[in-house]
């Protein structure tokens, strides 16, 4: 009798908890999951305190995770666990292992019937960059790309001419060598700095050893980053023109000791590092101006990315992208709908975390007012006609670690760059074999 | 109620919790390994392919490697320093009771909080720890005219700073072991000064042996343990690194391939291949205390 009574109570209780489940969720809040520095998540507070005024009762909760592994761990726990959060904020070169497992709601018949946004509005580089399979999964929320960051104030210390439009690769490297000071002011030889008569004060330029880094020089001087950019199966770094591009970005730390050494980077980052002025240029894309932005004292400004041969730049969109199964997909739809519309795409305009997805936002002054720095934001716009990107296949956060594994060897240790394109093809080819096609 | 029933009630909260928290789980990871899932779509059954593939995967051999490695070195060295406290504090005195609290204080630390301190103690060139080593050297150098070592970037001191970093987490270590040596009889110490035994007879032929069951079991307890201790300050203080997977223990190795790649059913194949490590070792360390017991235990 007594299991009977346990049992049936057991059962209501599982039934009270499924009539929660099922029940109509409009009132619900509207979890957005993103991650990024403090400035970041400020932008996205603004923009979405900006949407409880526009549409009041419609509560858009921020979930914040640490950095992109972390969201990428949170998230695929929360669709496993039956809880996704409505709308996640994603890189195009992440968003593939969930749009194969068709952990993504796709977007487009939303948005062909949408009044407030619609697709001509968007750039569609990076549109086309959220498209799997044919249909489109997440709608891009800015369309940024690579430029040089620099420090006015120690280029006029140093009386160095600033970047000018159309510098060549070689350009950058005297500049930056230039630049590379000790504590006495001098040009310093900081390759070995151990040896340097005195230590390296200012460094010329910061980088990160990665793909997504090299990219834009391998295209730039000819080569191609892998053998078919929609359905990669190894990289295409051995030939001649891709090759000759690596080992010269290799050569900024290795032969000129333009940039920080790995336990200088280790000690300080170089987004701290510009912002200390210990750093001339920084390469980044537009996370980096919500940071430069709240340093109040920094002069500074981007130029355009040096080229080799052609010019050539590489995506850096983030997407709004809907969870399948989520509890309150209209209430997302709704928000992602402002935050897309020329209203909320001016709002984080403003903020400076966004080169806007939305063309005339990004033509107007929302993003390119010179009174608020880069004065120079424009460079973000030219770049946009010679832009790529790199695959989206499912497994392409896993060949970007192997291949930032190497490329840090390389880059700060020496390895040869013979040995290191030869592991990267080795340890990826199963990887990209594992991949799921868009 | 019978002393058997009585038992089985008070056991029976701690079964429970063992069977829902451990077992199930542990059945379920042993299921998933012979699986594809990715947590989203339904896990795919392929058979022994998790376990093939492990057995040609350089990341998990060097995953597996680095983790028997921290075990060899830092179990030992955990349970000798634990033991040193435990002979140098077991007596009363000044100070003593002061002593013992600092001895403990680091194993009461979060975890997290503990690998964020040691990320600042072992920078390379702001750190406490390097900026100590340089002094009476010049431009960077130590006094001896080398570089100090540089923890973080390079594989053989980052190995050796998390081990470092797990020699002074020996709190409860040194609490059983201060416990086993207070309870040794005196009268055998007292035996021992009159035979005119020195300090180092008495360690070897009285101490040690009385505390050596201790002993043993703890150092099947923390070699068990190693497998897991070494995943917080892996991800906080190295992340893994420097590259490729210096710092890659098989904790952090079955995190990344489940929750960063999303290939649960593999890291559950490498889950498993923990498990029968762990058996191994507990079984190893087993046998050799038995042998012990046979040998001196009346």
């Amino acid at each position: 009798m007594r299991i009977r009574v346990i049992g049936a109570a057991a059962l209501l209780l599982a039934g009270l908890a499924g009539c929660g489940a099922d029940r109509p969720a409009a009132g619900d809040p509207v979890r957005l999951m993103v991650f990024g520095t403090p400035e970041e998540l400020a932008s996205y507070r603004t923009l979405i305190s900006a949407y409880d005024k526009a549409v009041p009762g419609r509560p858009v909760q921020l979930v914040e995770a640490s950095d992109r592994k972390d969201l990428i761990a949170r998230l695929s726990t929360a669709v496993a666990g039956g809880a996704p959060p409505e709308l996640f904020l994603m890189n195009y070169r992440y968003y593939g292992q969930f749009a194969a497992r068709g952990a993504i709601d796709p977007v487009d018949t939303r948005l062909a019937s949408s009044t407030a946004i619609a697709a001509r509005d968007l750039y569609p580089q990076a549109l086309e960059a959220f498209q799997w399979a044919g249909r489109q999964y997440c709608l891009p929320q800015n369309v940024s790309s690579l430029a040089v960051y620099y420090n006015k104030r120690l280029f006029a210390r140093y009386g160095v001419a600033p970047p000018k439009p159309g510098w060549h690769w070689n350009d950058m490297v005297a500049t930056a060598t230039a630049l590379t000071r000790d504590v006495h002011g001098n040009v310093a030889n900081a390759v070995e700095a151990e040896q340097a008569p005195a230590p390296v004060d200012v460094y010329g330029l910061g980088t990160e050893a990665s793909i997504v880094r090299l990219a834009p020089f391998v295209w730039s001087h000819g080569g191609q980053v892998t053998d078919d950019d929609r359905a990669p199966t190894r990289f295409a770094l051995q030939t001649p023109a891709a090759r000759a591009a690596v080992q010269q970005f290799l050569d900024l730390r290795q032969r000129f000791g333009v940039t920080p050494p790995d336990e200088e980077v280790e000690s300080m980052d170089d987004e701290s590092r510009f912002v200390n002025g210990r750093l001339a240029m920084l390469l980044s894309s537009r996370r980096s101006t919500t940071t430069f932005r709240a340093a109040s004292d920094l002069d500074w400004d981007v130029a355009e990315l040096p080229r080799h041969t052609a010019p050539a730049n590489v995506l850096h969109s983030d997407a709004y992208c809907m969870t399948k199964g989520a509890r309150n997909p209209d209430g997302a739809w709704r928000f992602l709908e402002f935050a897309l519309s020329p209203a909320g795409a001016r709002i984080m305009a403003e903020t400076g975390r966004t080169v806007p997805s939305h063309m005339a936002v990004a033509q107007s002054p929302a993003f390119l007012d010179p009174a608020r720095p880069p004065a120079s934001a424009r460079v973000f716009l030219d770049a946009i006609g010679h832009m790529r990107r790199t695959p989206t296949v499912a497994t392409w956060p896993e060949v970007e670690d192997i291949a930032a594994d190497l490329f840090e060897n390389a880059f700060y240790r020496g390895d040869p760059l013979d040995r290191v394109l030869a592991d990267l093809d080795r340890q990826t080819r199963p990887v990209f074999a594992r991949a799921g096609r868009p | 109620m019978s002393d058997r029933r009585q038992a089985a009630a008070m056991l029976a909260p701690y079964a429970a919790g063992l069977a829902l928290l451990v077992f199930a789980p542990a059945a379920a990871t042993v299921a998933l390994a012979f699986t594809e899932w990715d947590a989203i779509s339904p896990p795919r059954w392929v058979g022994l392919a998790n376990l093939r593939e492990l057995w040609g995967h350089e990341p998990f051999h060097k995953a597996l490697t680095n983790s028997l490695v921290f075990a060899a070195v830092a179990v030992p060295a955990r349970l000798a320093l634990a033991l040193g406290l435990a002979l140098l504090l077991h007596r009363p005195g000044r100070r003593v009771g002061l002593a013992r609290t600092v001895a403990l204080l680091p194993t009461a630390v979060p975890e997290v909080a503990y690998g964020l301190l040691w990320l600042w103690l072992f920078n390379p060139l702001a750190g406490p720890v390097n900026r100590a080593l340089t002094v009476g050297g010049g431009n960077g150098l130590t006094a001896w005219g080398a570089l100090p070592p540089q923890w973080l970037t390079m594989p053989t001191p980052a190995r050796a700073a998390i081990i470092i970093m797990s020699v002074f987490t020996v709190g409860e270590l040194f609490v059983l072991l201060l416990a086993a040596r207070r309870v040794l009889p005196a009268e055998v110490y007292e035996l021992a000064a009159v035979e005119g035994a020195g300090r180092w007879q008495v360690f070897r032929r009285v101490t040690l042996p009385l505390v050596a069951p201790v002993l043993g079991l703890l150092a099947l307890r923390d070699t068990v343990l190693s497998f897991q201790v070494s995943f917080t300050p892996a991800l906080v203080v190295t992340d893994g690194g420097p590259p490729q997977g210096a710092t890659t223990y098989l904790s952090l190795f079955v995190y990344r391939t489940g929750f960063e790649y999303l290939r649960h059913g593999f890291a559950a194949a490498a889950t498993v291949v923990v498990l029968l490590l762990t058996a191994a070792a507990v079984a190893a360390q087993w046998w050799l205390l038995g042998r012990y017991r046979s040998r001196y235990v009346p």
